[in-house]
């Protein structure tokens, strides 16, 4: 922690905005709603889970604009203790 | 020949209308031949923003329906050498044009004029159609906030769709005091998140209210930010190579603690 983060910690308004944004925006690109998402977002985490060790509901699902289409982006938190199964 | 550029948002208030008649002035004041097209019929704005409103006699739709010629109904800016305005019918409604008739109108503008500046209407249904149906690129209008940023996302879809490849994204009233305080979405990830390419940040320049009261364009006045920012926009869109400064921040306790962060 440096000087500017003990003064600076309370406001972050705008790391809300950018989650929310994110969200939002993989909804409207892929046209569907938020139930969708959670479903393919856990089976995902399911066929995952059989390879690796890792808590469930981390994986964090995006769309990417990427010129003129888009590329779905799928984030799990992978370190040293994931052994693979 | 010149190039057709809307400038659009999707979102309504973020700034399009100022943008065009800043831009347009812009670049008319760098040299270049310039026409700017109100497209948002029935809710004209680019006439009294731009101070012309009193000399606008015949609009866009006398144009289409054949009542005057395309030169008589350009407005010129006595302000600026070459720099017209084609005003858009307070009396018909947006579906009034169809987009054949506005490309053909902007096919004809562009062989005259180096830029045709579009104003887009706001939203996504047939003005904003009509607005982007004569251009080759786009110019996308947001500010910081989630609204804005979200309708933006969804006019770059509309508009990739409609086949416009040169598509850049001008951030405008970035507050620099609350995106160090972190209360205001960075640029950086604004970026990121629409991942299409960054033609100017505007700062929130309060200048834009008087100026908008006297329809004077901002960039008559030098040494605004918001002037200043609109110049180098128009530079970068004539090809030159002018980078995106990093905006200071005038709140001086934020600047104390970056000094302190600094010679920790």
């Amino acid at each position: 922690m440096n000087f500017r983060s003990i003064f600076t910690r309370k406001s972050k308004s705008s790391n809300i905005a950018t989650q929310r944004l994110q969200l939002v925006l993989t909804q409207d690109r892929f046209e569907v709603g938020e139930d969708s998402m959670k479903k393919l977002q856990f089976e995902l985490t399911e066929v995952l889970a059989k390879y690796f060790e890792f808590t469930m509901n981390s994986v964090k699902m995006s769309l990417k604009r990427e010129g003129n289409s888009y590329v779905l982006m799928a984030d799990f938190p992978y370190n040293q203790s994931n052994k693979l199964r | 020949m010149g190039k057709v550029i809307v400038i659009t948002s999707g979102k309504g208030g973020v700034g399009k209308t100022t943008s065009t008649a800043n831009l347009g002035t812009a670049l008319a004041m760098i040299g270049k031949t310039v026409v700017m097209v109100d497209a948002d019929i029935g809710l004209r704005n680019l006439d009294v923003v731009m101070g012309l409103e009193s000399r606008v006699v015949y609009t866009s739709m006398d144009v289409i329906e054949k009542r005057c010629d395309l030169d008589k109904a350009l407005v010129k800016d006595r302000r600026v050498e070459n720099l017209m305005l084609l005003a858009a019918s307070q009396r018909n409604r947006k579906d009034d044009i169809k987009p054949e008739q506005m490309r053909e109108v902007c096919e004809k503008l562009k062989q005259a004029f180096d830029f045709v500046l579009v104003d887009s209407p706001a939203g996504i249904e047939q003005g904003f159609h009509n607005a982007a149906a004569g251009a080759e690129e786009a110019v996308i209008i947001t500010t910081p906030d989630v609204s804005a940023i979200r309708d933006a996302d969804r006019i770059i879809g509309l508009l990739q769709h409609q086949g416009i490849e040169s598509i850049s994204l001008v951030l405008n009233r970035l507050s620099p005091t609350l995106v160090k305080k972190r209360d205001m979405i960075s640029k950086n990830d604004i970026l990121d998140i629409l991942n299409i390419d960054l033609l100017g940040v505007v700062p929130e320049d309060t200048g834009v209210i008087v100026s908008t009261n006297r329809g004077v364009p901002l960039v008559h006045n030098d040494g605004s930010p918001g002037a200043d920012a609109y110049m180098r926009i128009a530079r970068r869109m004539t090809g030159q190579r002018i980078p995106i400064p990093e905006m200071r921040d005038e709140n001086f306790f934020s600047n104390l603690l970056n000094w302190f962060s600094r010679n920790k």
